[in-house]
């Protein structure tokens, strides 16, 4: 096409205001993909943290459970759901519940206890992944118990001591047992900081003299994209009379600061696609109006209005073509590494107040298709509304007039 | 100087450019000042608030009962430590309370939590959380006598009304079990389960008597200063002037070390953000002047060809660059002015997104969004505006400077 | 934090739950107190002895479980007494001793002993509808409450005196008030009714099966029924009692607490 060959040959002629102008959009656009990715991880990271320490997704309780947790309100045939979950393509695991007493040494107090299937928690929680002395419950160690940060301190254990539980089973007759601390829990969340008391399932239920049942079944989509409702919709039918809950039915709080983040991180977004707008604008303008003079000689010598807007436009979406590579290419690399490593926020923050913490201090971009693709749409689409005003100018002004403009 | 002159001059034969980009500085400079001062106001609700859930900005307690606490460990003499407090400068209050666990039983049912004992005197609803969320009845008058204060959700398990009785059954400073009995005054609410089902005050000399204490010990002198900023610093003095190897004096940072956690996080990727936004805006700046150099080339050629040295005109652009800065400010200040007033006067009301229970770890979250810069704050942001805009105008500056006199004359 | 049922035993409430009696002297007020204070005493020491040795059983029947223990217990004046378990087999040496307000558990599956700390005061005692509060508390009846009769007459066609007892205000009890009757022979005693703050009855402990044991007739079963569940008990059954026998201060020691 004459006209592109002809728009090709003039930025490219003046080569270095182009390429200014050229790098200021590719910047833009690599700042707001790396931004957006960023954004997308943060909300992930968050609702990660949140979610897959120890919530589950999805979590299914006898009735009345949750409200008054009591030894005997049990799932029954805990095992048969969990298969057929899992054979639904969930990862699940069963969880049972006693309450009673840790003593170790002249110190004591009230703990939860949970029976853990090893096997199914780790598909479905990352808390074995936050031990932060020792190590977690295994099957070879059946009297090898992990505990919460406060409640180890309280105790004033470490992994290696022996703490006694009491409790009563439920026959009526007093539970009670010896344990080694084999780990200690990083920062989970109040109640398992405080009171949490992790044992392999088969000790809890000879402990508490608890052979079948569960209390509590954890659930967890496979694919975490997939949406929530219909995943707990799923689970719900395959629970039948238990109450299935999603955990932001759980967890109304945790779900409502996460969608206000979700919300900050969208006007956040928006700013800085305005700043970015701004950036382009200036550049376009610039871009066109120092050339205002030749475009003047070229209407005097003959090209029509209507060429020279075409030509202007030509030219920008050359420049935008360009900048668009540049951004994607440099943007999509910054993210994914970003998304690999991630930025160590602990580095920035004082050290002390991340120790212990099961909340990883690492920032981890999340490369989505929007993070990519919008930024380009958006430049495409300011640089096109920033050059109407000066092309209109461009095409009507008096050729006389353009070669004095100033 | 004469630069300055020429600097400004040249700035303003670009109007809409210059304007722009002014613009521009000013917009990076509005969204600076909202997200560092609306987190910095939340920042500072939550550290104070939280501050006023029993602990203060600074916590005077006895040495090691922060790792282990039992009610074997105490304070002794508190009343003297709580006037040499007191009169240091920055601290708003000293409260002398006494913390421990407890089994709580009524006729129907017994649950376990943590009791405060308070002096009345020396609490008050700005102080105290507890009490200012008092929802019916009211505190105990005195801090010797048998009432109590329950949260709301303990009252419901306990089926317990004002005038109501409960005994409360605890370890004391022998390590024996001691009970007492006390009736109910006042109920309290503050939408955090935790705290409604497990915490109750009781009158500070009342538990001086069950865990047979001496008169003035206590496990804990909450200080409560006006500047949460400068706890740290305080902890130090205090530290410093108490100088006893039986206290330990500790920040916020310390006895919350969850909060602390939560707010750098926050911060962290707070400032990340608008350094990223920083970036963008110098990009912008480096593309205004380096296209102003650019144009100018015949114009810096000539004056370079009369003898204007290539510093002089390194000078003149990074001159231009400051100006650009300043007019970027002074649009940024313009444009936020009226923002910020109304985020600071009125403020932006998140309450209908969160509803009714506003607890997140055990810590109110204020939903309405306000905004308070810090001098600091401003002056930070003030110097990263204009480093940027310099920054940015480096490069362009020595462009300018190189452009060699024929070579110059010949470009069009 | 949620209660926690751990077991605690003090043989005094079960060898001598205090039966607080008075006479009745119309109008005296100052001396039907005086009196029925002693009588009180009286009637405490009638049950406990300076020392007593006991064998009983324990049934409970909950909506969850029925078990049945079997005790053996010595207690010496009011401040020291040591129970142990002698069956179920699971349980066999399962010891607790309370000494003056220090009270320590020897249990035998992990060979430890643990001092109690107020969360285990109100759990459950053994899994029965008695808290371990409840045994400590025992020891207190005659500092803690104000007894007054309420009634006395024929009543079923046996002779019994009434009293109702009103906790001091600044005794640490959670009921509202106790009304005790007794047969007035022997003041042994029929039933006990345990009311709330708000006067319903929150348990009743019925006396059944008199016999004569160690030169006296007492009640030899005892059930405790809890009003919200009517179709829960526990009941003690009395097999052997012995008073005033001889037992060391040693007896009552942490170190014999361990012996099987």
């Amino acid at each position: 096409m004459k006209i592109l060959s002809i728009a090709s040959r003039s930025v490219f002629r003046n080569w270095r205001r182009t390429l200014v102008t050229i790098l200021a959009m590719g910047f833009s656009g690599f700042i707001m993909t790396l931004f957006a990715a960023l954004m997308a991880g943060m909300l992930q990271t968050s609702e990660r943290n949140a979610v897959a320490m120890n919530l589950g997704d999805i979590q299914i309780h006898a009735e009345g459970y949750r409200d008054d947790p009591d030894l005997y309100n049990r799932i029954d045939n805990a095992v048969g759901l969990v298969n057929k979950l899992q054979q639904a393509g969930f990862y699940a695991t069963q969880r049972i519940y006693g309450f009673g007493l840790a003593a170790a040494g002249s110190a004591s107090a009230g703990v939860q206890m949970r029976g853990v299937n090893l096997k199914n928690e780790v598909t479905v929680t990352q808390v074995h992944k936050h031990v932060m002395q020792g190590q977690w419950l295994a099957d070879s160690d059946p009297m090898g118990v992990v505990i919460g940060r406060k409640l180890a301190r309280t105790l004033g254990v470490r992994p290696g001591n022996e703490v006694i539980i009491i409790g009563q089973a439920t026959d009526g007759s007093m539970a009670n047992d010896l344990y080694t601390v084999r780990g200690i829990l990083k920062s989970i969340g109040e109640e398992v900081d405080r009171a949490g008391f992790f044992m392999v399932e088969r000790s809890f239920r000879e402990l508490m003299v608890l052979p079948e049942g569960a209390h509590e079944i954890a659930v967890m989509r496979p694919d975490r994209s997939s949406d929530l409702e219909s995943a707990a919709a799923q689970v719900a039918a395959l629970a039948q009379t238990y109450e299935t809950l999603s955990w932001r039915q759980l967890q109304p709080f945790i779900a409502r600061i996460l969608d206000l983040a979700d919300a900050q991180t969208i006007i956040m977004i928006l700013i800085t696609y305005v700043a970015v707008a701004m950036v382009i604008l200036n550049a376009m303008l610039m871009s066109v109006f120092e050339r205002i003079r030749e475009f003047g000689i070229m209407k005097a010598i003959g090209v029509t209005p209507w060429q020279l807007m075409t030509l202007i436009y030509a030219e920008t979406m050359i420049q935008v073509v360009i900048a668009s590579s540049i951004s994607l290419a440099s943007g999509w690399s910054a993210a994914h590494y970003f998304q690999k490593n991630g930025i160590d926020l602990s580095a920035i923050a004082s050290s002390t107040s991340f120790g212990g913490v099961a909340i990883d201090p690492i920032w981890n971009a999340h490369v989505t298709t929007e993070a990519l693709a919008l930024p380009i749409v958006f430049l495409f689409i300011i640089a096109a509304a920033a050059v109407i005003y000066p092309a209109i100018k461009a095409a009507v002004i008096h050729p006389v007039k353009a070669i004095h403009y100033h | 100087m004469k630069l300055g002159k020429i600097a400004w001059r040249n700035l303003w034969r670009r109007k809409r450019r210059t304007l722009i980009t002014g613009i521009s500085i000013g917009f990076g400079v509005m969204l600076a000042v909202t997200f560092t001062g609306t987190g910095d106001y939340g920042y500072t609700n939550m550290i104070n608030t939280s501050a006023i859930m029993g602990l203060g900005h600074v916590t005077i307690e006895p040495y090691g009962y922060n790792q282990t606490p039992s009610l074997d460990k105490r304070l002794q003499k508190t009343g003297q430590i709580r006037e040499r407090v007191l009169a240091m400068p920055g601290v708003n209050d000293a409260i002398v309370r006494i913390t421990g666990q407890a089994m709580f039983a009524s006729a129907s049912k017994t649950i376990g939590g943590m009791f405060m004992g308070i002096d009345p005197a020396q609490e008050s609803p700005e102080q105290n959380l507890l009490i200012r969320s008092m929802v019916q009845g009211e505190v105990f008058s005195g801090k010797d006598n048998r009432g109590v204060v329950v949260g709301s959700k303990m009252a419901e398990k306990l089926n317990l009304r004002i005038g109501k009785k409960l005994v409360y059954t605890t370890t004391d400073v022998y390590g024996e079990i001691v009970s007492e009995i006390a009736r109910v005054a006042g109920i309290f609410k503050t939408g955090v389960n935790e705290v409604d089902g497990g915490m109750v005050l009781l009158p500070i000399d009342s538990v001086r008597t069950t865990l047979h204490y001496d008169a003035q010990d206590a496990t804990l002198l909450a200080v409560i200063i006006n500047d949460q900023r400068y706890a740290e610093r305080m902890r130090d003095s205090i530290s410093l002037a108490e100088r006893d190897p039986q206290i330990e004096v500790l920040s916020w940072q310390q006895t919350q070390a969850d909060l602390a956690g939560i707010i750098t996080m926050d911060r962290s990727g707070n400032y990340i953000s608008q350094f990223l936004i920083g970036l963008l805006i110098a990009a912008g700046i480096l593309n205004t002047l380096l296209m102003s150099v650019l144009e100018r080339t015949r114009e810096f050629g000539v004056m370079m060809a009369v003898g204007m040295s290539p510093r002089t005109l390194f000078r003149l652009v990074v001159v231009e660059s400051l100006w650009l800065a300043i007019i970027g400010i002074v649009i940024g200040i313009i444009i936020t002015a009226p923002w910020y007033v109304y985020l600071y006067y009125v403020g932006l009301d998140f309450s209908g997104a969160i509803g009714e229970d506003y607890s997140a770890g055990g810590i109110l979250v204020d939903p309405l969004i306000r905004i308070r810069l810090y001098k600091e704050s401003i002056i930070a942001i003030l110097t990263g505006v204009f480093s940027l805009t310099l920054l940015a105008g480096l490069y362009p500056a020595w462009r300018a400077g190189r452009i060699p006199p024929v070579e110059s004359l010949k470009a069009m | 934090m949620r209660s926690i049922p751990i077991y605690l035993t003090i043989l005094s409430v079960i060898i001598s739950f205090s039966y607080p009696v008075s006479l009745s002297f119309p109008q005296q007020d100052n001396a039907v107190r005086k009196r029925a204070k002693e009588i009180l005493r009286e009637v405490d020491d009638m049950w406990r002895g300076t020392s007593s040795h006991t064998i009983l059983t324990m049934q409970v029947k909950t909506s969850h479980y029925t078990r049945t223990i079997r005790l053996e217990g010595w207690s010496k004046g009011k401040e020291k007494t040591l129970v142990r378990i002698l069956t179920p087999l699971k349980e066999k040496g399962t010891a607790t001793l309370k000494s003056g307000n220090n009270i320590y558990s020897y249990l035998p599956r992990t060979d430890r002993t643990i001092r109690l700390t107020s969360g285990m005061m109100m759990g459950s005692w053994m899994g029965s509808h008695f808290t371990n509060d409840d045994l400590v508390k025992e020891s207190r009846m005659e500092e803690d409450y104000d007894p007054t009769v309420s009634f006395e007459g024929r009543r079923n066609n046996q002779d019994v005196i009434e009293f109702t007892l009103i906790p001091k205000p600044d005794a640490a009890v959670v009921w509202g008030k106790v009304v005790l009757t007794v047969l007035t022979e022997d003041y042994i005693p029929l039933i006990q009714y345990y009311y709330d703050e708000d006067m319903n009855i929150a348990r009743t402990i019925t006396f059944n099966k008199i016999k004569q044991m160690a030169g006296r007739p007492r009640p030899t079963v005892m059930r405790v029924v809890p009003a919200d569940k009517l179709n829960e008990y526990t009941e003690l059954i009395y097999e052997k009692i012995e008073m005033d026998i001889k037992l060391s201060d040693a007896f009552f020691s942490l170190s014999h607490l361990k012996r099987k």
